[in-house]
């Protein structure tokens, strides 16, 4: 019999409350697929290189999933606890028709269950075709070949998504058992009878909260922008004044808002829309702090994805200008200086024998030589009037302007040249180019003599393959001003004959092999103490970890915080069309057509889904001011822009969806039954 | 004098085949321009049920029903919207008042609902509230109201359109019997000086003393009528309650 009434109750709840429990499917579905990320089809054909960054992509997800299941807790337990305030008159009818605590809190233990294995078993099911579809995309992204298709099941993502919304389901009968226990019989039978104290603010205190928001978001704007990248406490005093800048914001507007509106007497007295702004009024009055969070919970969704996305963007596009060769040796020579400079200065190829292997596989190759410890930042503080103290003392490279213009032929550019006593800058870091003031005019010594600044403008050049634009500042000088001083280092720059993976893979391997060999012999000099080599390969596989690794964790963070915002932000307005009822049977009564109620309902819905949403647009547009500094680190190129295209589009699909299915949910609830 | 409102044989049948609840049974009857009409019956009898047909809210079986002439049962639902909107005032027992709006916003809003010109509002709601005593009030929210104040604004919100006919359900029935009092000579203000057209649904015979005519209701049927003439309100209730005992109404199973 309990049971029978569990399922009446759950059936009824599904049919009212569809979207919260579509939400909680799509969470445990969401969850599954990410955590199952390592089992995945594409996953098994992976090279060393792939999978390390699967690896580090897996254990990164086992972090976020844990941040994740509070989110989702949280929905679930918001969401159960709203539910069962609107129960309180039919858990009262229970109570007085005998049915003692006890028995309540076993029809919604069973309850709570029912909808837990509903919700898991579907999500699960869905998760587990929808891990077929990531598989597929990841596979894309690895230039993988997934012909032979086979159907994978994670079995470790399967039991930890049945542990943690295992767990969070526990807690919510508990919760219900706790709070059944509490509750007195004359509140839950006059629960229905709620005396709405409806409270209408002081104008006065909504507008000095009003003004006090403004003014928390304009010094968080203008910190964030201008100092935000000085200290962490700035930062946190803008995060600080831009949530309660927010809460408040939330607090007042009903007032202001209403102020406003009813200034305008043609609107505000023209159809139901007296009705409409009322009504949102007094919503926002009493769930301004759930506005709130939900506006900064967006934030935060839009500025993942939108930086997310952006960074991986960008870092595969940085990739493309941060290999312009196959293979690159560096050899760092003896630091001491002893040994260095009594042997025979040696380039990379004499020095590791690879002309054999140059013969064989190079279409192309140049050497070029760096000396490391000539100058220091601090030697041109006319161009870098503002570098941190930090760096002040740090070495900047220097290179001979025939080596540089070397490098530039084998790249297909055109050669640059200076005066005789002339010096250039060049830089390719998207970060640190802008402490640059190359308007400036600079002198520096070398040899006893004063080389002036030729080119008023930074070059940005890759002199060898590099994992990402890391250049700080090169300075070229003509070949006469290094005469007598040692180089540093070399590097030799390799452009292979063939360019398919293959090949270059075996090439690599023909050179890594030679200088191994070279260095386990005894008559190896070690005129380069140390030696390292990048290949591009290498370059585009971390490169495309990191993209994969950032917008996995971007995608599925914003996914689940959107989700948990909508689905909120409906479960309310569809709780509100159920109190509702009566009004708009009240306004039927009066005259007010279908349609004028429908536009009435069409408009609430819409100015309570918008408002958290425009708010947090205009905190992300700042946001998102900040963080491309931090998506520049990893190359420019991409325009945020696109990215937060693309952001708009996601949330578009899902918060417009959302939208549309509380809105037609709404329409659903106050259609007059008919008899 | 013209009907305003002519019923005529009308039939509302609850249930299926094989277990039929004859709610309204071949009621025919008329209600002038200018009368105060009530419909008494006990718990059940139907005259909600007869009520809801007549403001469209609820359809009928079979027969007509006529406000000013047009025949109601058989209009489309944007008609009846229409039709309700700018023929019928309603009065309900539990107010209805809309708890987000004051007193003024929730009379003004059945004049915003027929697009009434913002200019004309003020004025209108003004003179309906001085007639019904409400001046003072009129900022206030309902919650902030007594049962017999919402009671007048609810009048004030039914006659503001200036209706054809209004419909009130059991009006005095969440009163005290002062504010009772109060709102029936608020009836006969908006009767007598608005010259407004009343059908009242009450099993309330104090209520029903008010009336110009009575109809009294039993099994779906039309069992008595009482005209009041020229009696005073005292002989017009003695002779409801001689009718309403008669009627087996509310009492007279009990002993």
């Amino acid at each position: 019999m309990f049971f029978k009434l569990a399922i009446h109750n759950v059936r009824r709840s599904l049919r009212d409350y569809a979207i919260y429990f579509l939400t909680l499917t799509f969470g445990v579905c969401l969850f599954y697929v990410f955590n199952s990320i390592d089992s995945q089809q594409a996953m098994t054909s992976l090279n060393s290189n792939q999978k390390e960054i699967i690896q580090l992509l897996t254990s990164a997800i086992g972090y976020v999933s844990i941040f994740i299941s509070f989110i989702l807790g949280f929905l679930v337990v918001y969401s159960n606890r709203f539910l069962m305030k609107r129960r309180k008159k039919e858990l009262g009818i229970y109570m007085l028709l005998g049915m003692d605590k006890g028995k309540i809190s076993r029809i919604l233990i069973v309850e709570t269950l029912l909808i837990g294995i509903f919700s898991l078993g579907i999500g699960l099911a869905v998760g587990i075709f929808a891990s077929q579809g990531l598989s597929a995309i990841t596979a894309g992204i690895f230039e993988m070949d997934l012909s032979a298709f086979q159907f994978t099941f994670s079995l470790s993502a399967f039991y930890k998504t049945l542990l943690y919304f295992g767990i969070i389901f526990l807690i919510v009968m508990i919760f219900n058992t706790i709070s059944i226990s509490k509750y007195k019989l004359i509140t839950l039978l006059q629960a229905s009878r709620k005396n709405e104290t409806f409270k209408v603010r002081n104008i006065w205190i909504s507008i000095t909260a009003f003004v006090i928001s403004i003014a928390c978001f304009a010094a968080a704007y203008y910190l964030v922008l201008t100092k935000g990248w000085e200290s962490g406490g700035i930062l946190l005093t803008c995060i600080i004044l831009g949530c309660v800048g927010t809460l408040l914001f939330f607090f007042s507007l009903s007032g202001i808002l209403l102020r406003v509106i009813k200034a305008n007497k043609k609107l505000y007295y023209k159809g139901l829309n007296m009705f409409i702004f009322r009504q949102i009024s007094s919503k926002i009055n009493t769930a301004f702090i759930s506005i709130g969070l939900i506006c900064l919970m967006l934030f935060v969704t839009m500025v993942t994805f939108s930086a997310g996305i952006s960074i991986a963007h960008a870092s595969s596009q940085a990739v493309k200008s941060a290999a312009p060769y196959d293979l690159s040796i560096t050899g760092y020579t003896q630091q001491d200086g002893t040994q260095a400079q009594s042997a025979e200065r040696k380039n990379i190829t004499e020095s590791f024998d690879l002309q054999k292997q140059l013969d064989l596989y190079a279409k192309d190759y140049v050497e070029i030589a760096f000396y490391d410890t000539l100058l220091r930042m601090s030697d041109i503080p006319n161009l870098l009037p503002d570098v941190p103290s930090t760096a002040q003392n740090s070495y900047m490279r220097v290179i001979s302007l025939s080596d540089y213009n070397h490098v530039l032929v084998s790249q297909g550019k055109e050669p640059i040249s200076l005066g005789d006593y002339e010096f250039a800058i060049n830089c390719n870091s998207y970060l640190v180019q802008p402490y640059y003031h190359m308007e400036n005019n600079q002198s520096i010594t070398l040899n006893n003599h004063e080389y002036q600044l030729g080119i008023h403008k930074i070059l940005n050049e890759t002199l060898y393959t590099e994992y990402s634009l890391i250049d700080t500042g090169t300075i070229i000088v003509p070949d006469t001003a290094l005469t007598g001083f040692t180089p540093n280092s070399h590097v030799l720059n390799i452009l292979y004959r063939q360019s398919d993976s293959d090949y270059a893979q075996e090439a690599t391997e023909a050179f890594q092999n030679g200088i191994s060999k070279k260095v386990q012999e005894q008559e190896y000099d070690q005129y380069h103490e140390y030696y390292q080599y990048t290949d591009k390969e290498g370059v585009y596989q971390s490169n495309v970890g990191t993209s994969v690794i950032v917008s996995f964790i971007a995608i599925y963070i914003g996914l689940v915080f959107l989700i948990t915002c909508v689905a909120i932000l409906a479960l309310q307005q569809l709780a509100e069309a159920s109190d509702n009822t009566v009004r708009y049977n009240l306004l039927r009564k009066l005259g007010a057509d279908p349609k004028m109620i429908h536009h009435a309902l069409f408009t609430q819905i819409a100015i309570y889904f918008a408002m958290p949403l425009l708010l947090a647009i205009i905190h992300t547009v700042v946001g998102i001011q900040f963080s491309s500094t931090i998506v520049q680190l990893f190359g420019s190129g991409t325009s945020i822009l696109t990215m937060s295209l693309v952001t708009a589009g996601i949330m578009l699909v899902v918060y417009g969806g959302y939208f549309l299915a509380t809105y037609w949910g709404c329409k659903g609830m106050i259609r007059p039954k008919k008899n | 004098m013209e009907p305003i409102l002519n019923v005529s044989n009308i039939e509302k049948y609850y249930g299926n085949k094989g277990m039929v609840t004859k709610a309204v049974d071949n009621i025919s009857f008329s209600v002038n321009k200018g009368e105060l009409v009530g419909i008494m019956g006990a718990s059940g009898s139907g005259k909600t049920t007869l009520l809801n047909c007549i403001s469209t809210i609820d359809t009928v079986t079979s027969g007509h029903i006529y406000v000013n002439g047009k025949n109601i049962t058989t209009m489309k639902s944007k008609q009846l919207s229409a039709f309700r909107r700018e023929q019928l005032g309603f009065v309900f027992q539990d107010f209805n008042l809309l708890d987000t709006l004051t007193a003024y916003e929730n009379i003004a809003l059945a004049l915003t609902i027929i697009k009434t010109p913002v200019k004309q509002i003020e004025a209108k709601v003004n003179y309906v509230a001085k007639a019904l005593g409400i001046s003072e009030i009129l900022k206030k929210y309902p919650y902030q109201l007594s049962g017999g104040q919402k009671q007048r604004v609810a009048c004030a919100r039914a006659i503001i359109t200036q209706p054809s006919l209004i419909l009130a359900d059991e009006p005095t029935g969440a009163l005290d019997s002062k504010s009772a009092r109060m709102l029936l000579e608020s009836f006969e203000t908006l009767n007598h000086d608005l010259s407004a057209t009343i059908l009242m649904v009450t099993h309330d015979a104090f209520t029903a003393s008010y009336c110009h005519r009575i109809l009294f209701i039993k099994d779906g049927k039309i069992f008595n009528e009482l005209i009041r003439g020229n009696d005073t309100r005292k002989q017009f209730f003695d002779k409801i309650i001689s009718v309403v005992t008669l009627l087996g109404g509310d009492n007279s199973n009990v002993f």
